[in-house]
């Protein structure tokens, strides 16, 4: 079963009981330079889970930042707590589309003064 | 299908209801990230421009060094080049190694490998030769920065492609006109223009007023087009570089994410506490710059204002994130941070407010600057051990400190 609502934080698609646990692991990866975590920045464009394979495509809003790699090592260590062990992930930066102030959650918007 | 370089396969964990938390980083650390086998020495050269140039700068203060620093020896070379080592042969080092470890690019290197080489042959007495080093890590610096904003063209990745030509232009002005002082402005403007540029990039998350980004292109142009006048007319050039220097500082304190993220707790407060007060020491930099061009006596104010107290105290708020990027070194923040910082802002109020009309203060406050460096340098080894005390105990890295 698959599931994908506009209320998610991301879009998702694959078994609806991992949902939760996904965006609940990453949730905890922090950006400490924003004191915001990934999910609520926008940084994550959508996670698929199929085949054996957790496929989630991510972004940063600088191609300078040194930190991208670490962040994503960072995802990948949450999700490898919280998914069933068969399962493979692969966390994929891309730059299209580029990041942009719309992808940011309302309490994140807030919490910026939006 | 074949699997990409950072996927793996995932262990099992039969008859294990939960896994071992403390086996978790050690299994999955390195899962993407590469570590190049040149990173510690390019770090080396670096770290060794740095003591260098801390030496060169407590002689030139007038500390007496122990016998083993004699001037004559590399010390006299270092005190001669002090701004070149500290600016280009550490600073330039490591704002290389961060954007070669950004773009992933073997060539990118390149340019931290030339910087920290040049620092070395200042130190050598080979000045000509560092010169020449240092302004080949520029131009290859500004090949990087060309190949960062063709992966995505911002106003912040032009600005630090811009910041990095004030890099080539200030390395040329040493490399071209020996002992022409016309390169600190450049070399300064380097480092301002880079962190301004990392700051746009943060302040986009905020609801920026209209034409607040314009304004700062204003500010650092009226910077570039002040240390340009330098070259030939230093007073007006220098009293233009301190005043866009001062409102750039205001920018600062007032668009930056700063001001809220300091609001919060752990790592991302400590960080947005070394913003703020670097700022503080950014506006006393501008008018301290203005003031020397007009003949008062603030020349160290404006250098170390800028240099330690806007420079050191950006880098002591980012290396705790930026040292586990470059070198895989993790650490664990805790509240022991803010010791460095305050000693830096104190021996900075020693050397520049007590130490302004009393040399025997100022070198005080130098030597104390270079305490407040050490302390950092300790704090961060302290850091990284504890993270891996935590780690190896089973209590897992503390996020909540």
């Amino acid at each position: 079963m698959t599931s994908h609502t506009s209320s998610e934080p991301f879009p998702y698609d694959g078994p609806e009981e991992l949902q939760q646990p996904i965006v609940a692991a990453l949730s905890r990866v922090v950006d400490p330079e924003v004191a915001m975590n990934v999910v609520d920045v926008g940084l994550i464009y959508g996670v698929t889970v199929a085949d054996g394979k957790l496929h989630a495509l991510v972004t940063m809003t600088s191609a300078a930042c040194p930190v991208t790699e670490l962040l994503i090592e960072e995802m990948e260590t949450e999700l490898d707590r919280d998914m069933p062990p068969e399962l493979l992930i692969h966390v994929e930066l891309v730059w299209e589309p580029p990041w942009t102030t719309e992808r940011m959650s309302a309490s994140a918007r807030r919490f910026m003064g939006w | 299908m074949d699997h990409r370089e950072n996927e793996r396969k995932r262990p099992t964990f039969h008859g294990m209801v939960s896994p071992p938390t403390p086996q978790r980083p050690a299994r999955t650390v390195g899962a993407t990230a590469k570590v190049y086998p040149w990173t510690p020495v390019v770090m080396v050269l670096g770290l060794l421009a740095l003591l260098g140039g801390m030496a060169g700068g407590l002689l030139r203060a007038g500390v007496t060094l122990p016998s083993a620093f004699q001037p004559g020896s590399w010390v006299g070379n270092a005190a001669v080049t002090h701004g070149a080592l500290m600016i280009c042969g550490f600073m330039g080092t490591v704002i290389g190694i961060e954007r070669a470890v950004a773009v992933k690019l073997r060539v990118a290197w390149l340019a931290p490998t030339a910087s920290g080489l040049g620092g070395m042959g200042l130190l050598a007495g080979q000045t000509a030769l560092g010169a020449g080093l240092l302004t080949a890590a520029a131009a290859l610096f500004v090949g990087v920065n060309v190949v960062v904003v063709h992966r995505q063209r911002a106003a912040h990745t032009l600005l630090l492609l811009a910041g990095a030509l004030a890099w080539l232009a200030g390395s040329l002005v040493f490399w071209l006109r020996p002992g022409n002082t016309a390169s600190l402005p450049w070399w300064f403007a380097f480092l301002v223009v880079t962190v301004a540029a990392e700051r746009l990039e943060m302040t986009r998350l905020m609801r920026r007023r209209p034409g607040a980004q314009l304004l700062l292109g204003l500010l650092l142009g009226a910077m570039a087009a002040g240390a340009a006048l330098t070259i030939f007319a230093a007073r007006a050039g220098g009293v233009l570089y301190g005043l866009a220097l001062l409102l750039l500082a205001l920018w600062l304190g007032v668009f930056d994410i700063a001001r809220r993220t300091v609001m919060t707790s752990g790592l991302s407060r400590y960080m947005a506490v070394c913003l703020l007060g670097g700022y503080v020491w950014l506006a006393i930099a501008g008018g301290a710059w203005a003031g020397t061009a007009l003949g008062l006596p603030l020349r160290d104010v404006a250098l170390h204002a800028l240099g330690l107290g806007f420079i050191v105290s950006m880098m002591m708020g980012h290396a705790p994130v930026i040292l586990p990027a470059i070198a895989r070194i993790k650490i664990q923040f805790n509240g022991l941070f803010y010791l460095p910082l305050a000693a830096l802002h104190l021996s900075l109020l020693v050397r520049l407010g007590v130490g302004l009309d009393d040399s025997a203060w100022r070198g005080t406050g130098a030597v104390l600057n270079a305490v407040a460096i050490g302390l950092f340098a300790a704090t961060m080894a302290g850091a990284a051990l504890l993270w891996r005390t935590r780690t190896r105990s089973g209590k897992g890295p503390d996020k909540t400190s």
